[in-house]
């Protein structure tokens, strides 16, 4: 996939150029705010990767315009300032996802991959993992045909692990979209969230389809 | 004040405000003076006129009414007694002691009788006003100058009258009134002035000590402060705030230095281990396996050392307060959500979670930090209770229309003197140093609930075995249920 990295920091864009390019995206890179604007709006972008400072044009001012003139793509805005209210000016003015610095690598590659695979999707109404289905209206989930019991917030666990299946998923993109949590717990209760659930949907089936990507995260596939 | 003066380094020494005779007429309060100064004068000067134009110009107007009064008669002497009669009746009054004065001359000018030898002017047809100087000798020979004013006519066929007081007497009134009231205009000018000079020096003296009291905060003495009288005028006021500012910034200062010397007394340590382990892995001998081991740990250490810097600047942008914006935030849903989130995590090392809050707890605040808070407190309850143990969640709102939160657990607890200590930052007690952690997270708490208008109190917690765990208590004022 072709990314575009916006940052003025040679030192992080390089970083971020090599660790994308390592995971096997095409990478493109510019300085400063207008540059990036007319990269991306010349340039058939997957993702797009903001920093907030910039010369030139802050980046919640080109993700800004960049919707206004129609660009869809997504947008993953990079800060120093992970502040609440950074983090919702910056998602109000259209982009996908924000990431506070300092950052890992792979929470940045799997977010990237997240934002990618959500583009463009139609609405869905079931989702289906091997023979783990999950029917967003009756709210029922099976697996192998057999009824599982969800508690309502293990069910949204369990959608947005559907929603993201094949992809690894971190801790902190659970806590953000599952919990609406912007901090990070001292302990580790992501995990004991995540083995509950496991013992659900994987405890009485031979193959398992919760998997933990040791010092990621978890992802879900056959 | 002097721009100048205030950027002078303290190292060129005299980093002093100096009163400089001349900086006192710069002073707001002295030109508010002279402004005020003028305006006195300018009464003072309506005043004084209209004193001198009353007094003096009804001394004139009593003497030209005694002069019209001595024409009159003389006129009827003329017409009844003819010129016989008024010329005896002239030389009789003129003799007479007093400050009439009078002139008969014939037609022609020549004069007749009377005071003077001469005509102050030539009459015109009808009686007019005069008013002359003259000379006179008097009855010891002597010249003496005089003002008068009087009637100058031309009586029925031919004769010409002059009836006149002699103003001397009046004059020297006048000038005395005069006298006395240009001493009283200059005499209020230099009070007013003098008044000013003194209100400003008063003034600036008052500005001047806190001035000073600023300069020395910026020379490096941060306890010094601007004094107060305590008589509550507006320079006590200024001076209040003033201190109050000053307070706040030493505050601040003391934050940042001990966060400062806590940073780099915490960062020491893991910075230590963290090259440590790089250059143990450098020195052993090549082992792909090992190496991943080691870098793998270099990370965590990184990590954990990021974590703690977070750590440090929420904490530092939570205790500038400002730019959050405050909203009503539904407290109860915040609560069940974190109690539901943390209760698996408790359950899985064996501990009892209870939790019981009100329906309809709300306040004015910041989601995310209130939630954070809460869940700061619910953390350190799960990593502090042993194996086995219990933890309360409370909330509840009190009668004094404030809400408070509990986490109460049967854990080692913290003895009542190290309560406090616990609240600052980077503190952590010996007791804790086996568990992860920066120490930040009591100060976080107690920050935001500063923020929130509210405090946090630690307490006795659950009974167990004749001790008591620890009880953190969030108290924050609650908006009314709708």
């Amino acid at each position: 996939m072709r990314v575009l990295i916006v940052e003025d920091d040679a030192d992080v864009a390089a970083t971020l150029k090599a660790s994308l390019a390592a995971d096997e995206h095409e990478v493109d890179l510019a300085v400063d705010g207008e540059l990036g604007e007319s990269m991306a709006l010349n340039g058939a972008y997957d993702v797009i990767v903001l920093d907030r400072m910039l010369p030139k044009k802050l980046g919640v001012s080109v993700v800004r315009d960049l919707r206004q003139q129609g660009v869809s793509t997504p947008v993953l805005i990079l800060s120093a300032l992970h502040d609440e209210d950074h983090r919702v000016e910056g998602l109000n003015a259209g982009a996908n996802d924000y990431l506070g610095k300092p950052f890992s690598t792979r929470e940045l590659l799997a977010r990237v991959r997240a934002l990618w695979h959500g583009r463009g999707r139609e609405p869905q109404t079931r989702l289906q993992v091997g023979d783990l289905e999950m029917d967003l209206l009756t709210r029922i989930v099976k697996r192998g045909g057999k009824k599982l019991d969800l508690q309502p917030r293990e069910f949204r666990l369990l959608e947005y692990l559907m929603r993201h299946a094949g992809q690894t998923v971190t801790r902190k993109m659970l806590l953000e979209n599952v919990w609406d949590y912007h901090f990070d717990p001292q302990t580790n209760v992501i995990d004991v969230h995540i083995s509950r659930l496991r013992s659900k949907i994987d405890r009485d089936f031979s193959q398992s389809l919760l998997h933990t990507v040791r010092g990621s995260g978890y992802r879900l596939e056959v | 004040m002097d721009s100048k003066r205030l950027q002078r380094s303290p190292s060129e020494g005299g980093f002093r405000v100096r009163q400089s005779r001349f900086a006192l007429f710069r002073t707001t309060t002295f030109r508010l003076a002279l402004a005020q100064a003028g305006v006195v004068l300018a009464f003072v000067a309506a005043l004084l006129l209209s004193i001198y134009f009353t007094t003096v110009g009804q001394l004139e107007a009593e003497s030209d009414a005694a002069a019209d009064g001595e024409f009159a008669s003389l006129e009827r002497v003329y017409s009844e007694g003819g010129m016989r009669e008024l010329s005896q009746q002239a030389t009789v009054r003129a003799a007479r002691a007093g400050s009439m004065l009078y002139v008969l001359a014939e037609g022609s000018g020549a004069v007749i009788a009377g005071d003077f030898q001469q005509l102050p002017s030539q009459p015109g047809d009808s009686a007019e006003r005069v008013d002359f100087r003259f000379e006179r000798p008097d009855q010891d020979g002597r010249v003496t100058r005089g003002r008068a004013r009087g009637r100058l006519g031309r009586l029925l066929g031919g004769p010409i009258l002059l009836v006149a007081r002699d103003m001397s007497d009046d004059e020297a009134i006048t000038n005395r009134i005069t006298r006395a009231l240009w001493t009283v205009a200059v005499l209020g000018l230099l009070l007013s002035v003098a008044s000013g000079l003194i209100a400003s020096w008063l003034a600036s003296r008052r500005v001047e000590t806190i001035a000073s009291a600023a300069l020395d905060v910026m020379a490096g003495d941060l306890a010094r402060r601007a004094p107060v009288r305590s008589d509550g005028d507006e320079f006590d006021g200024l001076a209040e705030a003033f201190n109050a500012m000053l307070d706040r910034i030493e505050q601040l200062i003391q934050a940042t230095r001990s966060a400062g010397d806590a940073i780099a007394h915490d960062l020491r340590s893991p910075l230590t281990r963290f090259r440590q382990r790089l250059e143990t892995a450098l020195e052993a001998p090549p082992d792909a396996e090992a190496d991943r081991e080691a870098l793998r740990k270099a990370a965590d250490e990184a990590d954990r050392l990021l974590e703690m810097f977070a750590g440090v600047l929420r904490l530092a942008r939570v205790e500038a307060s400002g730019n959050w914006t405050l909203q009503r935030i539904d407290a109860t849903a915040i609560l069940r959500d974190l109690a539901e989130f943390y209760e698996p995590a408790a359950e899985e090392r064996g501990l009892r979670f209870q939790s019981s809050v009100e329906d309809g707890l709300a306040l004015s605040g910041e989601a995310g930090l209130f939630a954070q808070a809460a869940s700061n407190l619910i953390e350190n309850a799960i990593k502090y209770t042993p194996d086995g143990g219990r933890i309360e969640l409370r909330a509840w709102l009190r009668p004094d229309g404030r809400m408070e939160f509990n986490v109460l657990d049967d854990g080692p607890g913290i003895a009542p003197g190290e309560r406090d200590r616990v609240l600052e930052r980077f503190v952590r007690l010996e007791s804790a140093r086996s568990s992860p952690g920066a120490g930040l997270g009591l100060s976080l708490v107690a920050a935001v609930a500063r923020l929130h208008r509210g405090g946090l109190h630690l307490r006795d917690g659950l009974a167990v075995g004749g001790r008591r765990g620890l009880g953190a208590a969030l108290v924050l004022p609650a908006e009314m249920r709708p």
